[in-house]
């Protein structure tokens, strides 16, 4: 319910530190317990990434433990 | 889903009535944050204008060098990390972040909890679905506390003050916090909420969420601990639907017992299904409209109180 927000943030957080590279895509990683919805944030990151530095980014899940859910890491694209 | 709810979105408009003064102010705008991406310099500008954004005016003098140099971006980092391979033919590679997405929610309820615990308050979250009894219960137990316990309420809902009003009644300070179409109360709102209510040492804050058993149990509120409200008009599976939830509060309290034998509710079978996803909760079963074991709660919330 509240992946959209969630996107918002991982887009905030990843902008903010990439800094006008172009990015390639970002890894979160995610807990069994963290109440995310991987299917859900996907569908939320295509929407708030369109049209901003971010378009076309890809999101990827990296496996975690408890509640992590966490920016795991990005990558910048090679023609940035 | 995601769609229609817009938590934490910086479009959405939350706002904050104080039922003494009768006055709301505005804690998050509703305007558009940013600068939409895709429009030229004019354009942009003009944007940050109109929406009273930070940005820049140009200045009619130049800045040439007299010499060619670039202008690299140079972000160091000073925390030693195995930096991963970067693919081949990749200038960039892959930058490692570990950043917590919510740490910007979590590091204002650690202040928050500070807060309360330099001032000898304790602040309790009540989540539960919408309907469960939340509000009567809060009405029950500041009512039943008159002259005994000082008691605040922060009550959020996504619109209206109704609830505000019920507890303003009891006879109990309240602010309302609207959140629009955001599903949960976050750390900031509660920061401003209790700056405003200005409880004294020994005060109750209770703060009564958005009637949902999903998104506040992501949210710290900086809160000495969630306290999970069901009805037993729910049935007895709650716990099992909601485990995130259930596991996050000390206390569960199952309200509108007067109700159990017009429902067919199981008291044993609710217990078994509290035990399964979180077996240290504590049980209360209580109806807030009769006062039916209203007593235990009251005794409980007296020795939390008596332990801050």
């Amino acid at each position: 319910m509240h992946e959209l927000g969630m996107a918002r943030s991982i887009a905030a957080i990843v902008g903010e530190h990439a800094r006008g590279r172009k990015v390639r895509g970002v890894r979160v990683a995610i807990g069994p317990r963290a109440c995310i919805e991987r299917q859900a944030l996907a569908f939320c990151w295509d929407i708030v990434t369109e049209g901003t530095g971010l378009a076309g980014a890809t999101l990827g899940f990296v496996e975690a433990e408890g509640e992590t859910f966490t920016v795991k890491d990005y990558e910048i694209r090679e023609d940035a | 889903m995601c769609g229609i709810c817009g938590c934490s979105d910086p479009t959405n408009q939350v706002t904050m009535t104080d039922m003494a003064s009768g006055r709301t102010s505005l804690l998050r705008s509703g305007l558009a944050p940013e600068v939409p991406a895709g429009l030229s310099a004019a354009e942009a500008h003009a944007f940050a204008h109109a929406h009273g954004l930070p940005h820049d005016h140009a200045h009619d003098h130049d800045h040439d060098h007299g010499h060619d140099h670039g202008h690299d971006h140079h972000h160091d980092h000073d925390h030693a990390h195995p930096h991963p391979a970067a693919a081949p033919g990749l200038h960039g590679g892959t930058v490692a972040l570990e950043t917590a997405i919510l740490a910007k929610n979590d590091a204002i309820a650690a202040r928050n909890r500070g807060w309360f615990e330099g001032r000898g308050v304790l602040a309790l979250n009540f989540v539960s679905s919408p309907g469960a009894g939340k509000t009567a219960l809060l009405e029950a137990t500041i009512r039943a506390l008159a002259g005994q316990a000082e008691i605040a309420v922060i009550e959020g809902d996504q619109m209206t003050s109704n609830d505000a009003e019920r507890i303003r009644a009891a006879g109990a300070a309240a602010i309302q916090i609207n959140t629009g179409a955001g599903c949960h109360l976050e750390a900031d709102m509660v920061a401003e909420a209790a700056r405003a209510l200005n409880p004294a040492p020994g005060t109750l804050l209770l703060i009564e969420n958005v009637g949902n058993l999903v998104c506040p149990a992501m949210f710290d509120l900086g809160e000495a601990m969630k306290i999970a409200v069901i009805s037993t008009t729910e049935g007895e599976d709650k716990p099992l639907k909601y485990p995130h939830m259930f596991r996050a509060v000390k206390i569960v309290i199952i309200n509108k017992m007067d109700l159990a034998p017009h429902v067919g509710f199981d008291e044993a079978a609710c217990r078994a299904n509290i035990r399964a996803v979180n077996p240290g909760a504590e049980i209360i079963c209580l109806s807030a409209r009769t006062g039916q074991n209203l007593q235990a709660w009251l005794d409980r919330l007296l020795q939390l109180r008596a332990a801050i």
